[in-house]
């Protein structure tokens, strides 16, 4: 069972100058786990999940979705895609 | 990682583990299986020192040497392996995260699948010995078994080698505060 999970912590991670390292120290995982994370590689439980969201103050449907995400500008320009 | 408190040692040897100093040897897929193939190498040709040396019952002191001198580049393998899975089986669990912990739990499956293999051929090979040659799994019993319980100890350490990805990009994420050229 490998369900993929989209998510966009490189983006917000980018966004908010936060080194790998800090974002692993912060909760409590390896900074390995977060570079598979942003690459696809690994799906994090639903613990992890949730420390990583609350690290940044966002719901964690705005880090992680069953759905690929959109662009950021699209949504921040409500450009719809074709 | 686990909420239990690391002790001095898991710290230690958590710092031992990730040091990248020698991430060179192990950067990509074809080093760490070459590093992989040296020491399942190496492994063997110790083992087959030692088992000359339980057979033929005579000038133990060259295969005493050989064997030392080989330990060495063996001891050099086994912690580029270890450096490439960021001591993945040398940590204790509540070290490790969610992530390292499942790939353990994975490589301790796989090793124990070849290893099982192994043991069963193993002793196929020595009941058709024993009906071909009736002394045979006697005199070959001990070091066979010596050879097998050295296999089980190291297949850990090969399939973590073989499965270790590639490190993430490099994070070029600037931390807050810091100077900026």
């Amino acid at each position: 069972m490998s369900e993929q999970v989209h998510n966009r912590l490189a983006v917000v991670r980018a966004e908010h100058k936060v080194s790998r390292q800090s974002l692993a120290e912060a909760v409590g995982a390896h900074y390995q786990t977060i570079g598979y994370i942003e690459r696809g590689q690994y799906n994090p439980s639903l613990d992890l999940a949730l420390k990583i969201a609350k690290f940044f103050g966002l719901p964690v449907e705005a880090l992680f979705s069953l759905e690929p995400f959109r662009p950021l500008t699209d949504e921040v320009y409500g450009r719809k895609q074709p | 990682m686990t909420t239990t408190r690391l002790t001095r040692y898991d710290r230690s040897m958590l710092w031992l583990m990730n040091d990248r100093r020698a991430a060179a040897w192990y950067a990509t897929a074809a080093r760490r299986r070459l590093a992989v193939a040296a020491h399942l190498t190496l492994t063997l040709a110790i083992g087959g020192v030692m088992t000359h040396m339980f057979l033929a019952e005579g000038e133990p002191l060259w295969t005493v040497a050989v064997t030392a001198v080989l330990l060495l580049p063996w001891m050099v393998a086994t912690g580029v392996i270890n450096g490439a899975t960021r001591g993945l089986l040398e940590l204790r669990e509540r070290a490790l995260d969610e992530r390292q912990s499942a790939e353990r739990s994975r490589v301790l499956a796989r090793a124990h699948r070849v290893t099982t293999l192994l043991l069963a051929a193993t002793a196929v090979t020595l009941l058709i010995m024993g009906g071909t040659a009736g002394d045979a799994p006697k005199a070959y019993a001990a070091p066979l078994l010596i050879a097998v319980l050295v296999v089980h100890w190291v297949m850990p350490l090969w399939v973590a080698g073989w499965r270790a990805q590639d490190e993430p990009a490099d994070d070029d994420v600037v931390e807050p505060g810091a100077l900026v050229p």
